[in-house]
């Protein structure tokens, strides 16, 4: 008969290793742990998203997860690692696009990150979009058959879209399939517009959030108001851009909103926090 | 940039008709295996096929084929661990005892590796030829299996009745040897020995 309980000791074989994957971007710096050095307990950044874990990345449309997820995929890509990346809403050949793109901005071998993505198309099979036994099936082959270490879903919402009260049922089995293969994974997951655009809330309620490791919160602000203009410094009807860990249940992380730009290479750059943002803007 | 765009390893059906197939292959074929009155090997052949094939292809875990098949862990398991090679030395006489191994789940794994191996098991057509086989009457194990996957056991007359509805089990309606049988049932493995008892 299977195991049902454990002594805590037994566990510390099992229990994975605590260091970051990379995200080619300053996140990596916002995920830390503490450890001791002497007397001293030091905080040390873990270098990217905790390995294993499986992040929800949310906002409202044109907030720039997608942006974020394809800029994840061809970090790990370049740095050698297999990449599995389920595209729901965008067709593989402009994903292909984006990913090209993303590489020239980062200065990224394309021959390599091409080689090391591996790519779900489930935007044009309803088989796929519509039965998540059909899509982890077909997700297991590729991660076996590539060896494949990342997952990228964007978005899990698209798996669920007409059929909200089961979003709970679906993102379980997603994260639980995740789980058993040894994946880091981002889930993409898009906001309903009656949702806090600030909040871990996304389609399906706080199902994807309350499920998964840890979630990203990714916000914009229109800059509308005299009010704006002043607390901001930035001219009336520019976007300011906001990103935040929300939560994440398997290592410590910066929790303040900081802001970030989407550069015209379309790549994500973390400015600042918020706060010395406005101060320094004020000045 | 490799693009997969169809779903894959989804046909489990299919692929466990052709594992089951191939066994019977192995056999020597199914004259042989009415000459020698084996035809009750059928319904375990059956049953270990789909769970070479949920095992290995779309990596079920025992526990997950235990509920699925309507079977007991340790039974996916045993199918699933069966040693091959000591069945087959079994099989061709080199043995002088039975060995201490689930026989047709360490054919269904031969079978397997074979289809594996030659490329067949993904391939669109039924390897053995389907008229044989239907003219003999001796596939609707697999056929009862695939209609009621996914069917929660214990099940009742009806919803059994509702999954094999219009099959006709070697010359006689499916309806008329449902009417025959106890229930509930408990698993698709009492459901198979039922509807065999009630034909022979």
């Amino acid at each position: 008969m299977a195991e049902r309980y454990y002594e805590l000791s037994e566990l510390e074989a099992k229990a994975p290793k605590l260091f970051g994957i990379p995200t080619g971007t300053k996140l990596d710096e916002m995920f830390y742990k503490i450890e001791q050095e002497g007397d001293e307990y030091v905080k040390k950044p873990l270098g990217g998203i905790p390995h294993l874990a499986v992040m929800n990345v949310t906002g409202v449309p044109d907030s720039g997860k997608s942006v974020l997820a394809e800029q994840f995929a061809v970090t790990q890509a370049n740095a050698g690692y297999k990449v599995l990346f389920v595209t729901v809403e965008s067709p593989a050949n402009f994903l292909y696009t984006a990913l090209k793109q993303k590489s020239v901005a980062l200065g990224a071998d394309f021959s390599k990150v091409e080689k090391n993505i591996v790519v779900i198309d489930a935007s044009e099979s309803d088989e796929l979009r519509e039965n998540p036994k059909a899509l982890l099936d077909t997700m297991a082959y590729a991660i076996r058959e590539k060896k494949v270490t990342n997952v990228i879903i964007d978005s899990i919402t698209g798996l669920y879209e007409h059929k909200e009260v089961m979003a709970r049922q679906i993102v379980r089995q997603f994260f639980n399939f995740l789980k058993k293969w040894k994946q880091t994974a981002i889930l993409v997951s898009q906001k309903r517009s009656a949702q806090a655009s600030e909040s871990a809330e996304a389609a399906g309620g706080l199902a994807v959030a309350h499920i998964v490791d840890g979630t990203i919160v990714m916000d914009k602000k229109l800059i509308e108001t005299r009010w704006d203009v002043s607390l901001y410094g930035l001219p009336l009807g520019s976007v300011l851009r906001t990103i935040r860990i929300d939560g994440c249940r398997l290592t410590a992380h910066d929790s303040r909103s900081w802001v970030f730009e989407i550069t015209e290479m379309g790549t994500v750059e973390i400015l600042a926090p918020l706060s010395d943002f406005i101060k320094k803007k004020a000045r | 940039m490799e693009v997969i765009a169809t779903p894959k390893g989804g046909n489990v059906d299919k692929m466990a008709e052709k594992v089951f197939m191939e066994s019977i292959n192995i056999l020597g074929g199914l004259k042989k295996l009415v000459e020698y009155r084996n035809l009750t090997w059928l319904p375990s052949l059956a049953e270990a096929a789909y769970v070479v094939v949920l095992k290995n292809e779309v990596f079920r875990s025992y526990g997950e084929i235990a509920k699925e098949l309507g079977i007991t862990e340790q039974t996916a398991r045993n199918i699933a661990t069966a040693d091959e090679e000591r069945v087959k030395r079994y099989l061709e006489g080199q043995l002088d005892e039975k060995p201490n191994e689930h026989i047709a789940g360490g054919i269904a794994k031969i079978a397997y590796r074979k289809l594996k191996e030659e490329g067949r098991l993904d391939e669109e057509e039924v390897v053995m030829a389907q008229k044989e086989i239907e003219v003999l009457d001796i596939d609707w194990a697999v056929h009862v299996l695939a209609r009621i996957k996914g069917l929660d056991f214990p099940a009742s007359k009806e919803q059994i009745g509702e999954r094999l509805q219009g099959m006709i089990v070697k010359g006689r309606a499916i309806e008329e040897i449902l009417d025959e049988i106890a229930y509930p049932v408990k698993s698709p493995a009492e459901l198979l020995h039922k509807i065999k008892e009630k034909l022979s």
